[in-house]
Parts: C-alpha cells; structure tokens; sequence
C-alpha cells in the first residue's frame, strides 16, 4: 500500500511512527502534514485483505515561520511524531518541528443528533407555529468524521532544533531534545518546561559536540538516554539531580585504531537511539552500523551490525555530497529480536539478533507489487557479481530510507522512500522470526 | 555542493583519496595523504562558507565540520612543530604580527565585508610571507624577499612604539617589492609540486581573526593553506561573525551590527591594516586577547639584518 504523488519537496515523508496498539500509523512530511492511517479490521468476508492501511485523517500540523530576529526561516517540516498511550476514545499524539511541539486530539464521529424541537436539518430556526410536539433528539449514524484539534502548543522552549520527543512511562510529562538542550514538559502545562539537560559550553567556540537524540526508558519513568555525535550514550537519572549533567551511564565503544580516518568522528555521530521493548537493550544506529548495547554494560555494544560497510571507501565522496550527515533511523520488532534500518537506494535492511541473519530489501513500485514477496537484494563490492547484484558504484544516493517503523506486536514495516509509504506485512512467518 | 541527482559515480579521483589514514612519516604516500587532508579541508571551508541557507544550517553538521577543520589543523601544527625552529632573542607577541598578516586581501576572498586593498601588494607575496623564514634556506629564489621582509615585521611591530618604525618597514617592503615582481608566478611554480598551493586563497577564505605564528614554523605543506589555520586557530571557526550570529546566539543582533567599517571587536580582524595607524588600531583589541596555543613565529633579529642587506643589497 503505497501512496504515490508528484515529487514536491513537502511531499517528502520526514517521521513514521505506529501508535501503541499498531491500529494507527501517522507519517509527518517536510510540508508541515500529517498523515494517519488506520488498519482496516480483519474482515470475514475477504481474509485476504485483512489490516490493510488506509488513510484515516489528514491534517496540517505545522506551517513555516519566520525568525525576524535572525532572519531565518522556521521549516514547517515535521522532525517527530509520538503517540501518547490511549486514555480514551480520543487518539493524541505530539508532533514537532524545529522549535514548536504540538499536542494533537483526534477524535471519531460517527453519529449526529436528529430530531431537535427549535431547529430544522440544517439549523436554521424553525417557525415555532409549526412546531406541534416534542421530540427527543436521537442519534443517527452518519458517516465516519474524524476530527483534529491542537490541544496545546508548546512554544518557545528551544533555542536550537529539536531533533527528538519522548513520551514518558508515566503518561504525564514528555521530554523534547535539540542540539544543546533537552527540556521536560508536562502534557497540561504549555508556558513552561524545565531543562533537564544543558551541554551548550559557555564558550560557543567550545563547543565539539551536540545531542542528537534523546528517548525515555520505556518502564522506568527517571530514566532517560541521549546520543552525541561524538558516538556516545548517556543514561541519565532524573531523580539524581534536577539537572542531568552528569550521566548514570556513559556507553561509548573505544575508536577502532584500524579504522581510524578523517571521518571518524562523523560516522560514529549517532543518528538514533531507541530503547528496546524490555528496557535491557538500546538500539543505535551511526553512518555505517547498528548496535545493540546493554544497559548493563557501558564499555562496548553487545552487538554491532554492518549496514553497509562498503561505503567505508567511499566517505570523502560522500562527505562532499553530504550524505554523510544523512541521519537514518532503526527500529526493534515487537520481541526484541530483530531489528531493522534504512540504506540508500530505497535498500532497507534487518538483522536477525537470534539467527544472525540479514537481509537487504528494497523499497520500490517494482517490487512492491500487491501481495508480492520482497526479492532479497544485494550489494556487491568487485569479485564475483550475480545477476540482480547492485554495484556499489551505481547505488542512487538520493534515494535514501532514513525513516522505519515497525509495528509493536505484529510483523508490519513502514518505509518511508522520500515522498513514498510502503507497508510490508508478513502473513506467513518467515525465517525471520 | 556536488548535485546530487541521479546515480554517482565515484571520481578516481576521490577513489584515490578514499581510505584509510596513511601515515604522515610514510614518503611516497605522505603526498597523498596530505592531498586528502587538503582536499578534505578544502571542502570542509567549502561547506561552512559557501552554504547560504534559507533556514538555520544544521548545528550538528557545522560542528562536524569544524571539528573535521581543528583535527587536520592541529596535524598540520604538530608537523610543523617538528621542523627546524628559529629561535627568536625578543618575541613579539603573537597577536600584533597576526592581525599584520591578517592584511592580505587573500582571506577576503571568501568573506565578504573585508575588502581593503593591501598596500604592500597582491596577495600572493603575502601568501608568500607567511611561510618559514627556514624555507629561505631551501629556496632561494622564490620566497626570500617577502618572506623576509614579513618576520621583521613581526618583530617590529609588536612594541607600542611602532609607527615611526613600521613607516620606515612599510617603505621598504615596497622597495623589496619592486625588486621581486615575480615572486608571485615564482612561488606558485615552487608550490606546484606541493599538494595544492594554488588553492590556498579560495581554502583561505576565512575571516582573519589572528592567524597563529606557527605558520612560520610550517613546512610548505603549510603554504598551501596559508592563513587558513591562523585565522582559525585563535578565536575557532565558529566565530565567523556572519556564521556565528546564526548559529548560535541565542538573540542575536550583532548581525546587524556587522559593518567592515564600523565594528569593532573581534571584527578588527576583517579589517585589512594596510597602514601603520590601521595596524595600530587593530593591535590594540588583540592585545588582550591570549595567545592562542600554537608556537609564535620567532625570528632572531640579527638574522633578520643580514637576510634585509642581502635583499636590499647594501
């Protein structure tokens, strides 16, 4: 299920995030759009269209602005959407770009009173001569409306961008990170936060190193990690100070002296950190690896995964052309066991913690015909090539995958391709698993 | 940037350059890593200076960028501390010589506001003082007289009492000038065989901000990037001025403050001192400001005598 436009720069997906029970899937787009889909029940009558997506509301959830001060334009673009855990009827999530966070209801209507005594069917007044009984308004059903209102915006609490927000376990308070700052929120208070964590040097000269994600630990409501682009994760404990300067945790893999290069410290900057569904684990991903670290060891990860390594001759290209900034998201599976991350030419990739497995798919209107099975692709560095073998020379660098989520209990993907969506499920179970 | 529509293909170029570090002892590919290193810092200057974004550029990405610039310069000065050093009797401080040679309309080329006119000539004998006065003894030819003339400079501009001496200073440099008008196309051609000379003024651009001695001490490695360093080291390349009011004040208004003909502090440097009362008036912010960590550009006075009477053949 994909939906394909025209490619305009809006259109491009920026954030996929399922919600908690993975009936909902809500994309955010460099024009300030929000897209939710809803999974269709399972029907009786047609088994095999079972939990397909398809959109259930849409909305414009940021618009751009202008910084008069600094003269510099406030993109629009949605970095993250989060869901909070549902309370009631209502759906509500937070989206935010690069300096405003906004608390979205989405609420369902589906029947509309009939039958009121002083109005007519389309509101106008009746003519009270006319009006001979009473009548009990009842309620009819009416075409499904769903609803979005901003319930609050939580404005003017960063000075850089944010790059991440996190629900916390306790359903109250979220935490949002940009480059320097990392702030904590209630959901009910939007005129203030407080900082909980501040690395901005009193020198901006100083400054070597900048936050670049931040998540709550699922369970436990005081624990927070976030990512440097130097490559480290600090756990932090928010019952130890007001202000976590000073980690718990310090998780940092020592420099690899045979891979040392002048792009070191750029592709060791993580571009994502996301704590498994236990709570034991954390998940990184930097330029050319995922790693699954444990919360109880600090000195390395427990496990590194090569995304693809075959760029490691490649980096001063791609340094020139940027792409070594590209920040690529992962994910875990809803056990833990598998996990899964993007690459460039529309190649996402999944790695199987148990078997230790891998396979790289790809992303396209080819091959993502209806029902079809995913090909396994392959990537090939000089010696022996097979037929469907990419070269790594003609890899599409603009096509890149930076965004993946993974439905929290069943096996369904969401992959962002630029300004495409594609949801893969897998009905039967694969080796995968 | 490099556009990045359709499938790259990967310059053999760049293949070359790829991989990993070689050692700088190594001989033969002792070039091409310095090569790499260069191009690698071009292209970092390329990206910090040449992007004019609509929104705020990426605060994680400039600081990636700068400190890919500190690392290759902090390399750039550890070789250079490993050559010959001249030892000076009276050090002058660092700062006065750096805003002298923060003159050169070389680093203006990228930055917009700083524009003066040099008066002791085009930039490229400027480029030319500021490698080691050691390379006078491998070169004769090319680097000598401004070279020369440029340490004495230094020495002699950093006491207050300047002026009547850098008058005198400035008229000779003009006179050795004219005595060496081709020192420019020479040193370009000694410089060939180095990795990249040529690009110095572009990889130059920078906002001079108190260029560090060190680069006397630099081999002609260093050349290549003449001020590069020195603009960089003192005050870092996140204090671009322009640069630096967008990233990172919090409320910012110096931006519009920013004048070549009117700020002060700190932006002294974008002033080209092409006169002695213009060196004089950008001494006085440096003064106060500390040394920056890189080794001053010493140069014994007497030595300094002899190199000016050869040149000026008295």
């Amino acid at each position: 299920l994909s939906h394909a436009s025209l490619l305009r720069p809006s259109d491009i997906i920026s954030t996929v995030e399922f919600n908690h029970t993975g009936e909902l899937l809500a994309t955010g787009d460099k024009g300030g759009r929000v897209v939710i889909f809803q999974r269709e029940p399972e029907s009786k009558n047609a088994p095999h269209s079972q939990g397909e997506y398809d959109v259930y509301s849409t909305f414009q959830s940021h618009e751009p602005e202008f910084d008069y001060l600094k003269s510099l334009e406030i993109e629009e673009k949605i970095n993250k959407i989060k869901w909070l855990p549902q309370q009631n009827a209502a759906h509500s999530l937070l989206s935010t770009n690069d300096k405003t966070i906004k608390l979205w209801k989405i609420t369902e209507r589906d029947k509309r009173p009939e039958g009121y005594n002083l109005k007519d069917e389309e509101g106008k007044l009746k003519d009270l001569s006319t009006v001979t009984s009473l009548q009990v308004p009842v309620l009819k059903p009416m075409d499904l409306m769903v609803e979005v209102s901003p319930r609050r915006i939580f404005a003017n609490g960063h000075t850089y961008h944010i790059n991440s927000i996190s629900v916390n376990s306790d359903c109250e308070t979220y935490m949002s990170a940009d480059d320097l700052r990392i702030n904590l929120w209630h959901l009910a208070i939007t005129d203030r936060s407080f900082n909980i964590v501040d690395i901005k040097p009193a020198n901006m000269e100083d400054l070597t190193e900048v936050i670049t994600a931040s998540e709550f630990h699922p369970h436990h409501c005081n624990l927070f990690v976030y990512s440097s682009s130097k490559g480290s994760l600090r756990l932090c404990d928010m019952r130890a100070a007001a202000l976590c300067d000073k980690h718990s945790k310090l998780f940092e893999e020592p420099e690899d002296p045979s891979n040392r290069s002048f792009f070191s410290e750029i592709i060791s900057s993580v571009s994502d950190v996301k704590f498994s569904h236990s709570g034991r684990y954390m998940l990184t991903r930097d330029y050319l690896t995922v790693k699954v670290w444990d919360l109880n060891m600090e000195a390395r990860p427990i496990e590194t995964y090569q995304v693809h390594d075959y760029l490691r001759s490649k980096l001063c290209s791609l340094y020139e052309n940027d792409c070594i900034f590209d920040k690529f998201e992962c994910a875990w599976n809803g056990s833990d066991s598998v996990i899964m991350t993007g690459a460039y030419n529309n190649f996402f990739r999944m790695f199987d913690r148990n078997t230790k497995r891998d396979v790289t798919l790809e992303a396209s209107r080819e091959s993502s015909k209806p029902r079809a099975v995913l090909k396994p692709r392959r990537v090939c560095v000089g010696g022996k090539r097979r037929r469907d073998d990419i070269s790594v020379d003609s890899l599409d660098f603009t096509k890149k995958i930076l965004h993946t989520a993974w439905h929290p209990a069943e096996n369904i993907i969401a992959i962002a391709a630029t300004n495409n969506l594609y949801i893969f499920q897998d009905k039967v179970n694969s080796e995968m698993h | 940037m490099l556009g990045k529509g359709g499938k790259r293909k990967f310059d053999e170029h760049e293949d070359g350059l790829e991989g990993k570090i070689m050692s700088p002892s190594d001989g033969p590919s002792k070039v091409s890593y310095t090569l790499q290193r260069q191009t690698i810092f071009n292209i970092s200057l390329m990206k910090l200076y040449n992007h004019r974004p609509l929104t705020e550029p990426s605060l994680q990405k400039t600081v990636l960028i700068n400190n890919m610039l500190r690392r290759i310069q902090e390399e750039l000065k550890q070789e250079g501390s490993l050559r010959p050093v001249f030892t000076p009797s009276s050090q002058p401080p660092t700062e006065p010589s750096d805003s002298y040679r923060e003159a050169p309309p070389a680093f203006s080329h990228l930055a917009s506001p700083s524009a003066h006119p040099c008066d002791l000539g085009s930039t490229t004998p400027l480029e030319a003082c500021l490698t080691p006065a050691s390379l006078l003894e491998d070169d004769d030819d090319t680097f000598c007289t401004p070279q020369a003339m440029q340490p004495a400079a230094h020495t002699k501009l950093s006491p207050p009492a300047l002026p009547p001496e850098k008058d005198s200073f400035s008229s000779a440099l003009d006179e050795i000038e004219e005595l060496c008008p081709t020192s420019t196309s020479a040193e370009a051609a000694a410089a060939a065989t180095d990795s990249a000379k040529g690009t110095s003024s572009e990889a130059g651009a920078q906002k001079p901000e108190g260029p560090q001695e060190s680069r006397a001490d630099d081999s002609k490695l260093m050349d290549s990037l003449p001020g590069n360093f020195e603009i960089m080291t003192s005050t870092g390349f996140l204090t671009d001025l322009t640069l630096d009011d967008i990233l990172f004040a919090d409320i910012d208004t110096s931006m519009y403050d920013f004048d070549p003909c009117t700020s002060a502090s700190g932006t002294a440097s974008k002033m080209a001192p092409v006169s002695a009362d213009d060196l004089l008036k950008t001494l006085a912010p440096y003064s106060s400001q500390p040394v920056a960590p890189s080794q001053p550009f010493k140069m014994d006075l007497t030595e300094l005598d002899h190199i000016m009477e050869v040149l000026v053949g008295s």
